[in-house]
């Protein structure tokens, strides 16, 4: 493939979570906003540029952030919202373009090589955008140019809610004044042995002999040297969604009936394991969530051996939800989720199902194939 | 204390009993060996506090006898680069220094005091068995690779052993595949049982296959000692019950199926390949006298089918199994032919050898089939 001619487009969502959480509250917006864990342990997934400007970052410890940003509105954050706007994205961009690899749950790069000649990449990537902004109302960034290394680092420059190309020609100038730091790959102590050589930005870095940088870096110092000078060959490579069943419920009225609610994970577990099996998949990851009235959301994750026999996963979903629901407190939602999927049946067991099990199993399944999978079910989770 | 002995004589014997040593602990002796010394001889013991290995090395010149704890790693990766050379030990167990001198050169290392070793289980009320060291290097071999590692179900992480005067059997299982080994001529004169971990097995097994003798092997309810040549292992049964195996073996298996043992292991191989990687699951289609076996990875769009002449004795079936479980076994067998016994998609299979050469020995391997969509 002609490497220099690709059109590579790498696209960040702006402060994703924060982003997120505005969209479902306006009075969020124009504040200092921090996302993640609000005990004192917590440490912060996202925080707003209001944030920022204090010096919160991300990866920070909590405790540290708010001792910054005093004023800071701390948000617990809700990962299954998260996703569901990060699929939105997925989607729209799937919708669009040719080649596409998700690298993140915020970020997104696309091979637009060859839609020059009918469209004009630029053209085609400022439609994009719009339509994601017009759809999902989150901001967006994009850096379009001939490598994925170089488009990540004009998103960078972009942001926020900005847009740049870089042609081939104008890589060079492009990169040669930015700090080293803006190289994806270089993190805190690459650049402090860097800096220590006297090196600071790319232009500098770029002119460095290659073997030099592999004495110093070892491997990591050819891949360093390579996206200094604006090399990265690395293809888009396509993206397959990770797989997961599951299913959640909000109740009428907040509750806090831990028999009504065992039950309503009894019906659920029925419910995503017959989809499992007529799937034909093997779940490994089991995940309960519930949601406090006051919207305070927390999961729970297990893994276990490959499985899809209700009375398996039932006594793990029992187990989790009872460590879960530690606050005496009305929960408005309870959700089941199995990830981790695997093609396959279940492998039985010579000791735990006996025959008769397996029997009734199968016996249940095919009648609810026939008759709909509401057909039959457990006595407990007749409401 | 100080003692000449042969470099080679001493890293073999050290050899045979490193196993034993894990490569990160707890307490920090167990990274030592410790070494004991008596009027003509050194008797070396590892111990991971489970399993402890004793092994007597002849000297031609000992003084001083006593006691001290060798750190393990340094000393074996120093013999390992002698050639065959007289090596001269001088310890002094006040200061724990231990010197080692050859004719050129002088290597000096700390012990530690022989105290802090963990004692050595005396086992009391014990009663033992003799068995030929051949009868116990197959006897693991045909059962240890079927015992399990799940911690949750800790009598499956061994081999459980079945003592009486007719026959002894050797029994391993992970709840998915089952091995039952007997040997009807071993005998023991009381009938007892119990549950060998796996990590001594392994130990024996490979030492086990170099010679040719009997091995004494004494046991109460707590430990189990093996003694053979110059070496003793003492090792902590597995504690807990026994799942009923007998009970889970199906008895009525009128769905025989008769085929040659390598051509099927290598369709087995192709097959597999093509197979999901995590489940790794194979379908077995038999009607009449012919057996296809199948596999796919619906993610890759990755299938396989192969066809095989066999002798099939029962009705139309369609079985899938674990082929990872299905190689090993078929792998463990060492007969032309093999008999797969079935009664149901549901129900285990039965692997069997066809004209198997010993009659005094008799193998039997069970596997559980997947839940195959009907």
């Amino acid at each position: 493939m002609d490497t220099a001619n690709r059109h590579v487009i790498h696209l960040d969502l702006d402060t994703f979570f924060v982003s997120v959480e505005r969209l479902l509250n306006s009075k969020l917006i124009g504040k200092p906003v921090i996302i993640g864990g609000t005990s004192d342990r917590g440490v912060v997934s996202s925080c707003s540029y209001e944030a920022r400007q204090f010096g919160a970052s991300s990866g920070m410890p909590m405790k540290l952030a708010r001792t910054l940003c005093r004023d800071a509105i701390i948000v617990r954050g809700d990962m299954e919202m998260y996703s569901k706007y990060s699929k939105m994205v997925t989607e729209i961009v799937a919708e669009r373009a040719p080649l596409f690899e998700k690298a993140s749950i915020d970020e997104h790069y696309i091979d637009i090589t060859g839609m020059d000649r009918f469209f004009g990449c630029l053209k085609w990537t400022q439609e994009l955008r719009k339509s994601i902004i017009d759809n999902t109302g989150l901001p967006i960034s994009f850096g379009l140019s001939p490598n994925k290394t170089v488009s990540k680092i004009a998103t960078g420059e972009a942001k926020p809610n900005g847009l740049l190309e870089i042609t081939g020609e104008r890589v060079k100038p492009f990169l040669d004044p930015l700090s080293i730091k803006k190289i994806p790959g270089i993190g805190d102590k690459t650049y402090q042995t860097l800096r220590s050589m006297g090196i600071s930005n790319i232009h500098t870095l770029s002119q460095i002999p290659m073997e030099m940088m592999e004495r110093v870096l070892g491997k990591n110092g050819n891949m360093i040297w390579k996206k200094a000078n604006g090399i990265d060959n690395t293809p888009v490579i396509a993206y397959h969604e990770r797989l997961s069943i599951g299913t959640e419920n909000t109740f009428e009225q907040d509750t806090i009936d831990i028999s009504f609610m065992r039950q309503i994970l009894t019906g659920m577990v029925e419910k995503v394991c017959f989809q499992l099996r007529k799937k034909q998949k093997l779940t490994s990851c089991i995940t309960v969530k519930i949601r406090y009235s006051n919207f305070d959301t927390h999961t729970l994750q297990k893994q276990i051996a490959y499985t899809s026999l209700d009375h398996v996963i039932l006594a793990v979903v029992k187990d989790l939800f009872e460590r879960l629901y530690q606050r005496r407190m009305l929960i408005r939602l309870i959700g089941v989720r199995l990830s981790g999927l695997v093609h396959g049946v279940q492998q039985l067991d010579l000791f735990e199902e006996s025959p008769q099990l397996i029997r009734l199993y199968q016996a249940l399944d095919r009648l609810r194939i026939r008759y709909g999978s509401d057909a039959v079910h457990r006595a407990i989770t007749t409401i | 204390m100080k003692f000449i002995v042969s470099s080679i004589q001493l890293l073999k014997s050290l050899q045979a009993i490193s196993g034993v040593l894990n490569s990160s602990n707890t307490l920090p002796i167990l990274d030592d060996f410790l070494f004991k010394l008596n009027e003509e001889s050194l008797v070396i013991t590892a111990s991971d506090l489970e399993t402890t290995m004793t092994v007597t090395v002849p000297l031609n010149q000992a003084e001083e006898p006593g006691s001290i704890t060798v750190p393990a790693k340094k000393l074996l990766e120093t013999l390992k680069t002698f050639p065959d050379l007289p090596l001269t030990f001088i310890i002094n167990e006040e200061t724990q220094s231990i010197e080692i001198s050859t004719g050129e050169g002088k290597y000096k290392l700390t012990g530690h005091s022989a105290d802090e070793f963990p004692k050595i289980p005396e086992l009391e009320n014990t009663a033992s068995i003799q068995m030929a060291s051949g009868v116990i290097a197959t006897a693991i071999n045909r059962t240890l690779f079927a015992a399990g590692n799940d911690d949750l179900r800790p009598v499956m992480c061994g081999v459980f052993c079945q003592l009486s005067p007719e026959d002894v059997i050797f029994v391993a299982t992970d709840a998915h595949k089952l091995v039952r080994y007997t040997r009807k001529d071993t005998q023991s004169a009381e009938v007892a049982s119990f549950i060998l971990p796996k990590k001594p097995l392994n130990q024996i097994k490979g030492l086990l296959s170099h010679i040719d003798e009997s091995v004494t092997i004494e046991y109460n309810q707590t430990n189990a000692a093996f003694t053979f040549s110059n070496i003793k292992l003492v090792c902590r049964l597995i504690d807990g019950k026994y799942p009923n195996y007998d009970a889970v073996i199906p008895k009525v298996n009128p769905n025989v199926l008769t085929i040659e043992r390598l051509p099927f292991l290598s369709s087995l191989r192709r097959v597999a390949i093509f197979a999901n990687q995590s489940t790794n699951q194979v379908r077995l289609k038999i009607s009449g006298q012919e057996l296809v076996l199948s596999s796919e990875d619906i993610d890759y769009a990755n299938e396989a089918k192969e066809r095989l002449t066999c002798n099939y004795l029962g009705d139309d079936l369609e079985i899938g199994f674990n082929s990872k479980f299905l190689l090993e076994m078929v792998n463990n067998l060492d007969t032309d032919e093999i008999k797969l016994e079935m009664s149901e998609p549901n129900r285990a299979g039965i692997l069997l050898p066809v004209n198997a050469e010993s009659s005094d020995e008799d193998v039997l391997m069970l596997v559980m089939p997947v839940m195959l969509a009907s």
